[in-house]
């Protein structure tokens, strides 16, 4: 794990010094803002309840916009990664250096990881809101942050792996987008394929609407561990095989 | 300090470096020259252990590049023939990253990037964001970063590409400084550059090796074809006193006033020792037919047209799909 921590205090000051990092986090919390309100507003114009949901549970289950923020955050985040650094060489700096590729892929992308996470945290603040005026339940809210966290970890994973494979950024974010569209347009087969049917056990197991439910609703399933694990161990094995590769381009 | 040993480097079943084999003693100066496109960046990636050889052997002050490469790395500062740079970070910031990158201690990181920038004359740039620098100081602060792990070998890859002349004096006398207590291994293809900072040079084309050693024994390889004298005095009287001289031939003279340029070549007959007194029995001659003699230069020995008649006769080679040297 040679030169790990230098990689990713840079990765992270790299990222907050371009403008494209603050106007994502802007942009990102203004939405997040707005689907909060919208919720609250709505649970509370109701005269009585009528469903089980909780403010929280529609937040981060059942709704497609959560997942439409996640898709639109994590291109732009990864892009940069890889596909810079070999466009602009400097790829050939840091690989002279007594530095592991394990550590390379892995700074990276824990530094692209906890920017993620920290643009999360200030939604934290939306459970202090809702503790303040009702009942929270802290457990589905862990379970909550744990599958964005999850579902985020393995997009960021796939990002990076994409941004590997090509010296221009934005096909790094082309294809981040298109993998991440097709893993999500699978999922959907979950509610379009005959039950019992293979198709349908492969899409509900990769079905991240299914996961963020189940997720929401305070489920922790080792089937989504797993799946997650794999989604975010596979790519990072991918990446370091495909950094090695282009030395021996 | 580097041994390379039938280094060769295939890309796409084309032969980038063929079986390049030479070395780099402690404290030598070297000028890796070669054409565009002869293998040079290829060769020096593979030294600094960005690319991986295809078959070969190669050591970096006794560590193997492919069993060793922290090892190796850790000895050598490597300068990239763009001089990549992060943009968006200050020049001080860069070499601090850097420094921890190549594994300088904490403690001594801060006074490693002053000595560094000194060294590289960057030290009034130090909190300028690199983006914003000149190709010279750009150039330098590949430099510094070069240096800033004090590594005892320092492979550059065209250091002064793309500078202006001032900038360029200002990289040479940066690398000369060097020389004094680094080893250094600097390609070019620019040959003033060359004869200005190397104390040996190694020739390649066509990424085969074409000549390897001092200045003076490569011109050596290569005697002069002939002689030209300026005399002021009667040109006729000089040609024929040149005409006279052993191993002189299809002299010619040129006539401007009382001033006269004459030029004989060499016979094929004569080596290299045997030009030099056929040259000292010219001036002789000249000077016996009482003429004044302003300038003597020998035709064609010069590093460039060494350097183009070397590779020439590489080019020449492979494009005739026989390795054996052209007879001149």
């Amino acid at each position: 794990m040679r030169g790990f921590w230098p990689i990713y205090k840079r990765e992270l000051f790299a990222f907050f010094v371009t403008p494209l990092a603050w106007v994502l986090i802007t942009v990102f919390l203004l939405v997040q803002g707005m689907h909060f309100f919208l919720l609250v507003d709505h649970f509370a114009s109701q005269a009585q309840v009528t469903s089980d949901q909780t403010p929280l549970q529609a937040f981060f289950g059942n709704t497609v916009l959560l997942y439409l923020v996640i898709f639109l955050l994590v291109p732009p985040m990864t892009m940069r990664l890889f596909a810079e650094e070999r466009r602009s060489g400097t790829i050939e700096t840091l690989l002279t250096t007594p530095v592991s590729t394990v550590a390379v892929v892995l700074s990276k992308y824990l530094a692209v990881l906890t920017t993620y996470l920290a643009m999360w945290a200030p939604t934290l603040l939306y459970l202090v809101i809702l503790k303040r005026t009702g009942d929270l339940d802290w457990r589905a809210a862990m379970a909550s942050y744990l599958g964005v966290a999850l579902v985020g970890a393995g997009y960021l994973s796939l990002g990076l792996l994409m941004s590997a494979l090509t010296k221009s950024q934005f096909l790094a974010l082309v294809l981040t987008a298109l993998v991440v569209l097709v893993l999500f347009i699978l999922g959907i087969g979950e509610f379009v394929t005959r039950e019992g049917s293979l198709m349908h056990a492969v899409c509900a197991h990769v079905s991240i609407w299914a996961h963020m439910n189940d997720f929401a609703n305070g489920v922790v399933d080792s089937r989504r561990l797993v799946f997650y694990g794999t989604l975010v161990v596979l790519p990072l094995f991918l990446t370091t095989r495909a950094v090695d590769a282009w030395r021996w381009g | 300090m580097i041994s390379v040993q039938k280094l060769v480097k295939r890309y796409d079943g084309h032969l980038a470096v063929d079986g390049v084999s030479f070395e780099v003693q402690k404290g030598e100066v070297v000028g890796f020259l070669g054409p565009n496109g002869a293998g040079k960046s290829t060769t020096l990636r593979i030294l600094a252990g960005f690319l991986g050889m295809t078959s070969g052997k190669v050591e970096v002050c006794g560590h193997d590049i492919q069993d060793a490469p922290h090892e190796a790395k850790k000895m050598l500062g490597y300068m990239p023939e763009a001089v990549p740079l992060y943009p968006e970070m200050r020049v001080a910031e860069y070499l601090t990253f850097r420094a921890e990158l190549k594994g300088v201690p904490r403690g001594r990181r801060v006074s490693s990037v002053d000595d560094a920038m000194q060294k590289a004359s960057v030290a009034d740039v130090a909190n300028t964001t690199i983006g914003h620098l000149s190709k010279g100081y750009r150039q330098r602060v590949g430099l510094a970063d070069a240096l800033v792990a004090k590594p005892p070998l320092l492979i550059l890859d065209e250091p002064t590409a793309g500078l202006d002349p001032n900038q360029i004096r200002e990289v040479r006398d940066v690398l000369r400084a060097l020389g004094k207590d680094h080893t250094v291994l600097l390609s070019t293809h620019i040959l003033s550059e060359v004869e200005a900072s190397c104390s040996k040079v190694v020739v390649i084309a066509k990424g085969k090796l074409v000549a390897a050693g001092t200045l003076d024994e490569i011109q050596k390889k290569r005697r002069p074809r002939g002689v030209e004298i300026h005399v002021r005095g009667d040109g006729a009287r000089a040609k024929d006193a040149l005409a006279a001289v052993d191993g002189a031939t299809r002299v010619k003279v040129e006539i401007h006033g009382d001033v006269a340029r004459v030029a004989c070549a060499w016979g094929k007959k004569l080596d290299g020792d045997a030009v030099a007194v056929a040259t000292e029995r010219a001036v002789g001659a000249v000077v016996a037919a009482g003429e004044s003699v302003r300038e003597v230069r020998p035709i064609g020995s010069s590093l460039e047209e060494v350097f183009a008649e070397l590779t020439r006769a590489a080019s020449d080679a492979t494009d005739a799909g026989d390795a054996e040297e052209r007879p001149s």
